[in-house]
């Protein structure tokens, strides 16, 4: 074990795990913006809306990001749209965790009570107050300890973009080992530095749900 | 059934028990005896260390000073020259074999038949051949009026069925003492009769039995002591018509009354 | 482009047999790990860094260890076999939190029936607590392997030749991208669905002991 090796890498890995938490939390919030609207769309009482987004949910779910990612930095060139490989990554990833992030927020909107909309609605609030209003908010919060499991589940995730160049941690250690053939210890430290990330994020997961006291919501297991 | 007391074989010992959960001493200095062929039933308020006197007794739970034997065997530790010490897990096992329990929920294996309930401990503890295993489920289920549910899951009976499967597979292995936690307190008012009427046959043949009950009538009836406990204390005894007609301490006349007044 | 179908069913064939193994070997070690945290105080901690260890690593860094950096420890693995015992190992960590939340979820007053009726811990385990516990694992570990079946696309990247890797073959070679993408899409997502009815199917079956068919309790 090379010890002054890791030590020396851990600058550029640093700069990797930066580039990956960049990644990770913009997919993140496009696709809480994305999953909120699919949510919604797959509640909605207009039958095509809701088969629409069914299908996008279900599709998404059961294609492994690896081929999506394909798909995306592949096909989006196909009909004409250049794609650089960060646009091409975020937007994958973003495609993906939407879909997951609308089953989550399906779960909360209905663990709050339908009385509340009614006592907005007899006080003339309009729906998209409503929406904005009283229902996001709460929802938000109900299911953080739901999205910061999402969270880690993307982190580990957006490693897979280093299939396509971008340099994030994962295609930071790579190149490391190419110019260094240690794989052992390069390849430990980043681990390490994922699980540390991840840690991180599941110690404040866990004290998020004490503080919500585990409110139940769909997304991954 | 003050004959029954005429002989006075102690099956019970318990001296000076005390059990400690963390700080909270739930049961304190408590002494005991139950002779063979009686039937004590054990009463107090909720939280009062019923359960766990019963537990304690069987070594469901350990205990910190005292003792509890049973038919003459301390349970749970070995007295060595050096001072006592926690027995082996087989050691409590064996011990075990003279006690029977009844939970206040059953407990009984949901994956398993009815008769598979009944037979496990006779083949895996005692070792018998599955048919003979089965001969002896049998009778007993039939002793508790549930011959027709051999094949059931547990799932498809009733509480109060279930009940008397849980005493079943209990009376299966042929203890020389029955406990009863509650046995009756998670069934609807229907079904308690059932389970009271099991019991009582048991009673009159002769089973030596510990209840914890809230069913004062059927203490009452088929007692022959009275247990009261109170916040750990074991704080009157006596024959039931005693402890019902004439009790003596304020705290038992209390409990009576407060009993009394919530059934109206 | 039909000519190409026996390349992709070949590629499926590899996929549904790795993530079969991988599931087999991580059901093994989850179980494995749960048992001896419950059981070995001493080794409790060790388990605990393997389950959060595990979970909090990417599946592909974990596969670049055991394919590129055991050889320089010995070890040398052919990429199907590094690509099982990776997938299999790290679904183990969280096989290993399904197994704990299957046992959990036993009453406690059923091992306590079983102790006051003299069975030893060994038959309380294989009598009264394994028995149950596919019913109560079922849809969470289905939830698992279907997160597994994805995952074992990673595997193309250490050149197993599994679904992905022998399609992404057929597009360098045919220079086609759009529809041999969107049959690899197409069938995950079919090997997906399926295995998620099979899961509800068995699930029904597994727990038709538990369905009440008549009245009476309140509780339990
Ligand atoms: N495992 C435990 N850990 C800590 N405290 C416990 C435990 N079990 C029981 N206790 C406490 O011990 C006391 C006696 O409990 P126990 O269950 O013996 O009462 P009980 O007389 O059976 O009450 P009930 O009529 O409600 O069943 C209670 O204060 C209870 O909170
Ligand atoms: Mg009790």
């Amino acid at each position: 074990m090379d010890l002054g090796l890791i030590i020396g890498s851990l600058p550029a890995l640093a700069r990797g795990a930066a580039m990956t938490l960049f990644v990770s939390l913009t997919a993140i919030a496009l696709g809480l913006v994305l999953g909120m609207l699919l949510s919604f769309a797959r509640m909605s009482e207009n039958r095509w809306l809701s088969a629409a987004a069914r299908f996008y949910i279900s599709a998404l779910r059961g294609i492994p990001i690896l081929v999506l990612l394909l798909m995306v930095f592949y096909l989006l060139p196909a009909v004409g749209l250049e794609a650089p490989p960060l646009v091409a990554a975020i937007a994958a990833l973003t495609l993906n965790t939407a879909a997951f992030q609308a089953e989550i927020y399906r779960g909360g909107f209905a663990v709050i009570p339908p009385g509340q909309i009614e006592a907005a609605r007899v006080l003339g609030l309009g729906e998209t107050r409503i929406k904005t209003r009283i229902l996001i908010p709460q929802v938000i919060w109900l299911v953080t300890p739901a999205l910061v499991n999402e969270i880690i589940v993307l982190l580990k995730n957006s490693s897979l973009v280093s299939v396509i160049a971008v340099t994030e941690l994962m295609r930071v250690s790579q190149q490391l080992v190419s110019k260094t053939y240690k794989p052992t210890e390069v390849y430990l430290a980043a681990c390490l530095l994922y699980v540390l990330m991840n840690l991180c994020l599941s110690a404040l997961g866990s004290r998020l749900r004490r503080r919500i006291g585990g409110a139940s919501a769909g997304g991954r297991p | 059934m003050f004959m029954k007391i005429q002989n006075m074989e102690t099956v019970i010992e318990i001296e000076g028990l005390t059990k400690r959960f963390g700080q909270a001493t739930v049961l304190s200095d408590i002494d005991l005896r139950v002779y063979a062929s009686e039937v004590v039933c054990l009463i107090g308020p909720s939280g009062s260390g019923k359960s766990t006197l019963l537990r304690c007794i069987n070594f469901l739970e350990s205990y910190e000073e005292g003792s509890v034997k049973v038919l003459g065997r301390l349970m749970g530790f070995e007295e060595t020259p050096g001072g006592r010490r926690r027995a082996s897990e087989r050691v409590v096992r064996a011990s075990r074999l003279a006690l029977g329990m009844v939970f206040q929920q059953f407990n009984l294996w949901p994956h398993l038949t009815v008769l598979d309930n009944v037979t496990e401990a006779l083949r895996s503890v005692k070792g018998l051949p599955r048919a003979e295993a089965e001969d002896i489920g049998r009778a007993m289920l039939a002793k508790v009026g549930l011959s027709e549910k051999v094949r059931s899951h547990p799932a498809s009976l009733s509480g109060g069925q279930q009940q008397r499967v849980a005493i079943a597979r209990a009376l299966a292995m042929a203890p020389k003492i029955m406990l009863f936690d509650e046995p009756t307190s998670a069934l609807d008012p229907e079904l308690v009769g059932g389970v009271l009427e099991v019991m009582r046959d048991l009673a009159a043949e002769g089973m030596t039995m510990v209840v914890v009950t809230h069913e004062m009538g059927f203490a009452a009836e088929v007692a022959d002591r009275v247990v009261f406990l109170e916040a750990g204390r074991l704080v009157e005894q006596g024959l039931a018509e005693q402890i019902f007609q004439s009790p003596e301490s304020p705290r038992l006349k209390a409990f009576l009354k407060s009993w009394n007044d919530r059934r109206g | 482009m039909a000519g190409y179908a026996p390349v992709v069913l070949h590629g499926l064939w590899v996929t549904i047999a790795i993530c079969a193994a991988s599931t087999l070997l991580g059901l093994a070690a989850g179980l494995a790990v749960e048992l001896t945290r419950q059981h070995v105080r001493s080794l409790r901690v060790l388990c605990r860094v393997y389950v959060e260890g595990l979970r909090g690593a990417p599946i592909l860094i974990l596969l670049f260890l055991l394919y590129y950096a055991a050889p320089g420890l010995g070890l040398v693995l052919d990429p199907e076999t590094a690509g099982v015992i990776g997938l299999g190992l790290y679904n183990g960590a969280y096989f290993a939190e399904i197994f704990r939340a299957g046992f959990e979820s036993i009453p406690k007053g059923q091992v306590e029936a079983a102790s006051s009726l003299g069975l030893s811990p060994l038959r309380i385990l294989t009598r009264v607590k394994l028995p149950q516990m596919p019913a109560l694992i079922l849809p969470p570990a289905v939830n698992q392997v279907i997160i597994l079946i994805k995952d074992s696309a990673v595997l193309s990247i250490i050149t197993v030749p599994e679904l992905t890797k022998e399609t992404s073959k057929i597009i360098n070679e045919t220079f086609a991208i759009a529809e041999p993408l969107l049959v690899l899409a197409l069938l995950y997502w079919a090997l997906v669905e399926g295995v998620s009815q099979l899961g509800l199917k068995s699930e029904r079956r597994l727990t038709r002991y538990l369905k009440r068919t008549e009245e009476g309790t309140r509780c339990s």
